[in-house]
């Protein structure tokens, strides 16, 4: 569930009286929509985001239609690719995309009619059951006989990011030279950690929940001045091509709404209605201007 | 053969190619249309596509292990009786105009075919650790998702898939012609028909008036190179010369 302490929730209160309403501008209230929800029923919407959010979409949206009633085709894929599709002749009416200059791309070429911040992925560092190898911090990897699982040519920011974080923790040689696998695929990581080849990977927390490696390997945390730079946020917009405008406006409601944000948490990101959500959304930017 | 008897055996075919549609339809669909990987049904262990049945671990460890098995037992038996696209070239075979069955040269080489696509298969997935060659659709609608793989996808990956996709097409014309020369596995299958302990195979009655070749949609005989062991063949030997069973015990 969404962090829900006295503080937080204060935070947020103070959040959604000013920054919120324009977070939310666009987009119809939740608590508004509910009463509403009838007449979405039967009806059906086209959903794309990119891939790495699929779990946590996959789950809101079951939650959506048995709300309302309403169909949601959903697509999840490499969020460039779906972008580079949608910015030629490709058509959905939401879009859920990592990169905040892809959203800006997509309303600039008047693709997108407006987008929130979703949530925020971050980085942990993941070890065999057990942690043979006693990985605590992330100097551990430039530490001789450590074995370092890496996917340099994984799509991006997979491999990238990863390599941004080692260079910025300053422990990027050491830690190529402890390399023993590189891969080409961020979920490669995480079978070479699980099965013992390697003794620790740097990966988004997001892997760690999928069904397939969850709980399969130990989820060593790295604090916030180590997390790569961004890409960190994911958007969500309603398109220009949405049938019905007002449907797009509630499903995006309903997602940025605690119910549809614990979701997200759940699969291991930070949602953008969160603090430290709330904190990231200001550190970084991520409003429709 | 007794015609009641030729129909039971054809029943009992279909009713196993349909269980195994059933089961592996999806997979196979999925690693021609949408497996972003160079082999297709070698990584479902880190597949990303999630809709797709290969991620289930049983059944992709449990395939790839029982194939030798199966090989041993019964050579190219999973083509004839369980491979979905072995049954998707068996249908169009019904109606492609040419069998291939005559003795020429490319008869004669083409089927090597086979092994050199199982030495690429090899190549690319022990030598160059399968590599990533499209963009996988993690979830997404039927056709919708097709389209965004063949547009995503590298110029090896379209390769790769329009190749099978051109062989499977040209089953329509001439028979069976993926799984004659093009198929991996076939290949991977037809190292076993020596060693095979169970077959179709002839026995001393056999005049080769090569009416089983008449009748084989792989266009060759009981025993020899791309039999599947489907015993389509035994119903057509005039002189009831082909058995089932220990090949070495005829």
């Amino acid at each position: 569930m969404v962090t829900r302490s006295n503080s937080t929730n204060g935070q947020r209160r103070d959040f959604l009286k000013t920054a919120g309403a324009a977070m939310l501008a666009s987009a119809v209230p939740w608590n508004q929509a509910r009463a509403r929800t009838s007449e979405f029923a039967g009806q059906s919407l086209q959903v794309w985001s990119c891939g790495g959010l699929a779990e946590a979409f996959m789950q809101a949206n079951q939650l959506y239609e048995e709300r309302t009633g309403t169909t949601i085709s959903y697509t999840g894929a490499f969020a460039a690719a779906l972008g580079k599709s949608l910015l030629a002749n490709g058509r959905t009416e939401v879009f859920a995309g990592r990169v905040l200059e892809l959203a800006q791309k997509l309303r600039s070429a008047g693709k997108m009619v407006f987008f929130n911040p979703l949530c925020f992925t971050q980085y942990v560092m993941i070890t065999p059951k057990g942690n043979p190898a006693g990985i605590n911090t992330i100097q551990d990897l430039a530490r001789p006989g450590v074995k370092v699982v890496l996917a340099p040519d994984a799509s991006p920011p997979g491999g990238a990011a990863v390599l941004k974080l080692l260079e910025k923790t300053g422990v990027k040689d050491a830690a190529l030279a402890n390399t023993v696998v590189q891969g080409s695929c961020v979920q490669e990581i995480m079978t070479s950690v699980i099965d013992g080849t390697g003794d620790v990977a740097v990966v988004e927390k997001r892997l760690t929940r999928i069904p397939n490696f969850q709980g399969q390997t130990e989820v060593v945390p790295l604090p916030d001045n180590q997390q790569p730079p961004p890409p960190l946020p994911f958007t969500i917009g309603m398109m220009e091509d949405a049938q019905n405008p007002d449907l797009a406006r509630d499903y995006i409601a309903f997602i940025l709404s605690e119910q549809g944000q614990a979701c997200f948490e759940q699969q291991g990101f930070i949602p953008a209605l969160s603090a430290k959500g709330q904190e990231l959304v200001e550190k970084l930017g991520v409003k429709d201007a | 053969m007794p015609e009641k008897k030729k129909s039971r055996l054809i029943l009992f075919r279909r009713t196993v190619q349909g269980g195994m549609l059933l089961l592996l339809g999806q997979w196979s669909f999925y690693g021609v249309f949408r497996c972003p990987f160079a082999v297709p049904f070698l990584n479902c262990q880190s597949c990303p596509v999630i809709t797709c049945s290969g991620r289930i671990t049983s059944l992709f460890w449990g395939f790839w292990l029982s194939l030798p098995i199966i090989g041993l037992l019964f050579g190219r038996a999973f083509c004839g009786w369980g491979c979905p696209g072995g049954l998707l070239s068996q249908l169009s075979a019904k109606v492609a105009p040419f069998k291939l069955a005559g003795k020429n040269a490319f008869n004669r080489f083409a089927p090597y075919g086979k092994y050199l696509a199982l030495l690429t298969a090899l190549v690319l997935w022990l030598v160059l650790n399968n590599p990533r060659w499209a963009i996988p659709i993690r979830i997404g609608e039927f056709m919708n998702s097709i389209h965004l793989t063949f547009e995503h996808a590298n110029t090896a990956w379209l390769i790769r898939s329009l190749t099978v996709l051109a062989f499977l097409a040209a089953g329509l014309i001439f028979s069976n012609l993926w799984c004659r020369i093009a198929c991996p596995t076939g290949g991977l299958l037809e190292l076993f028909r020596r060693p095979v302990l169970f077959s179709f195979y002839t026995t001393e009655q056999c005049n080769n008036c090569n009416a089983c070749q008449g009748a084989c949609d792989m266009g060759t005989r009981p025993a020899e190179s791309n039999c599947t062991n489907c015993g389509d063949c035994q119903s057509a030997c005039p002189r009831d010369a082909i058995q089932f069973g220990r090949p070495n015990s005829k």
